[in-house]
């Protein structure tokens, strides 16, 4: 089955085309419509790049993919439906809904007029990012998740495929959104992850004890709004603390507090599996300390992470995610989708 | 005219908050301004906890906008923005932003309003948040025009 994803939550408009057969997935193509450089002499994502700018790009970034015009090379179409802001999502959402509705049916769901479209949940491809693991390496269920990106941070039990239960989330910034404003906080570059990260490496995780939020409240809640603020206090104390230390010590708050709650749970929920998807995933402290815990705490419990290209939103996820939906033929009618700013993942 | 509060904690700016959500009406144009844990999505929980919604207030610094509908008869709704990515106006017209400063059913809170502040056309309400000593918090409020 050929999947064609379309992703455009927030800044990033994408499209990817996967064909599964069975267990197998490969990604025959994959597009983004922004880049990271346009964005970094900004200090911040641009969102004039993305969102309704990208309603110009969709058919040049199709045209550029050498997806077939007719969409004969494509079985079902799979578009992100939230959440994340409105004018973003309608350029993906009209698109998939415009194809689908153009475009002949192929083989699977042939019992709709034009080509079957299922709607995904941004977070839910998030998730399905692991299952494009090469060592066919796929979680098993229940399984928990920790999903850390600029815009979530949530900690998210799938019970099975398309079934999940949220048991906690961020109560102010998100885990991404503190790494980037710490990053401008300390003068580092855009994106704030990859510098934080690369600035830790020559500082000493021990400098300053900065706050753990949360830790110790029996719920699965997160809060970073105020590590960001111990941190804007530090730097503006002048203390004599070098970037490294304070990069080096910011960073092992964030991993110590995103482990310890992931930990945690998988002690009250007693997962199969543990996966760590989103942006955020691509931080190498976080999965070498969440991995290492994992193991000597709980030998039954697979790990599992994403590829570095596919933490950040793209389209090849909402395609894995897509194809497991088309597999259970849940198909939406591109005459009623329409795109959820707060769309839930629970049903 | 302006009005000042002082805020030594969180807690007490969530209460100023509430206080302040007393005084508003449906189609209100709220701009927070203040630097990076000044308080103002703080601020934002509190005001949206006093008209009753118990679902999540998070920053929407990456998500530019959330929506928060409430049970009140008339402010229907509660739009949560943040203009801090934002790198010039030209970005504003991306966001649709206008729909909901139209909308007489919501209640419109702008982090980060420098950009929109020169282009809009309706009255609005000015909180700025200032750093005072051990954390303690300044907050102004003006009306403008």
């Amino acid at each position: 089955m050929r999947v064609l994803g379309i992703e455009s939550s927030c800044d990033e408009t994408a499209i990817a085309l996967i064909n599964k057969e069975g267990d197998q997935i490969v990604v025959e193509k994959k597009f983004l419509a922004s880049q990271v450089k346009t964005h970094a002499v900004y200090g911040g994502v641009v969102p004039e790049v993305a969102a309704r700018e990208h309603a110009d790009l969709v058919f040049t970034l199709l045209q550029q993919s050498g997806i077939s015009r007719d969409g004969s090379d494509v079985d079902v179409i799979a578009v992100t439906a939230g959440p994340g802001l409105i004018p973003a999502l309608r350029v993906g959402v009209e698109l998939g809904k415009s194809l689908a509705w153009a475009w002949k049916p192929g083989g699977a769901g042939s019992g709709f007029a034009g080509k079957p479209l299922v709607a995904v949940n941004h977070l839910e491809g998030h998730i399905y990012s692991v299952w494009l693991t090469k060592e066919m390496n796929v979680p098993q269920f229940p399984a928990l998740c920790l999903l850390v990106s600029g815009g979530h941070t949530e900690l998210i039990l799938m019970k099975t495929h398309g079934v999940y239960e949220l048991i906690g989330m961020t109560r102010d910034d998100a885990a991404g959104e503190a790494f980037d404003k710490v990053a401008k906080l300390l003068k580092l570059g855009y994106p704030g992850g990859p510098e934080i990260s690369r600035a830790a490496s020559k500082g000493n995780p021990t400098a300053i004890n900065f706050p753990r939020p949360m830790l110790d409240s029996k719920d699965f809640d997160f809060s970073f709004s105020g590590l960001k603020t111990a941190v804007r206090i530090c730097v503006e104390s002048q203390q004599g603390h070098s970037v490294e230390d304070i990069a080096a010590s910011f960073q092992a708050a964030v991993v110590e507090t995103l482990v310890t709650k992931t930990l945690r749970a998988v002690s009250e929920y007693h997962p199969a599996s543990v996966i760590l998807a989103g942006g955020v995933a691509a931080n190498s402290s976080l999965r070498a300390s969440l991995q290492q815990v994992l193991s000597h705490q709980n030998e039954t419990v697979t790990f599992h992470a994403p590829d570095l290209s596919l933490t950040g939103d793209n389209a090849v996820m909402i395609a894995v995610a897509g194809a497991f939906r088309a597999e259970k033929e849940e198909f939406v009618d591109p005459l009623t989708l329409i795109a959820d700013a707060n769309l839930s993942l629970v049903k | 005219m302006s009005m000042q509060y002082r805020s030594n904690t969180p807690e007490q700016t969530k209460k100023i908050a509430a206080e302040v959500a007393q005084t508003l009406k449906a189609g209100d144009v709220l701009f927070l301004e203040g630097n990076l844990g000044s308080g103002k999505t703080t601020f934002v929980q509190g005001l949206v906890e006093a008209f009753r919604y118990d679902g999540p207030v998070r920053s929407p610094t990456f998500a530019i906008m959330n929506v928060y509908p409430t049970s009140h008869p008339t402010i229907q709704k509660i739009v949560h923005v943040d203009l801090y990515r934002l790198a010039d106006a030209s970005e504003l017209r991306t966001l649709a932003l206008e729909e909901c400063l139209e909308d007489p059913n919501a209640l419109v809170i702008v982090e980060w309003p420098h950009l929109l502040e020169p282009l809009i056309k309706k009255p609005y309400t000015k909180i700025t948040f200032a750093f005072l000593e051990n954390e303690a918090r300044l907050l102004t409020i003006e009306k403008y025009p």
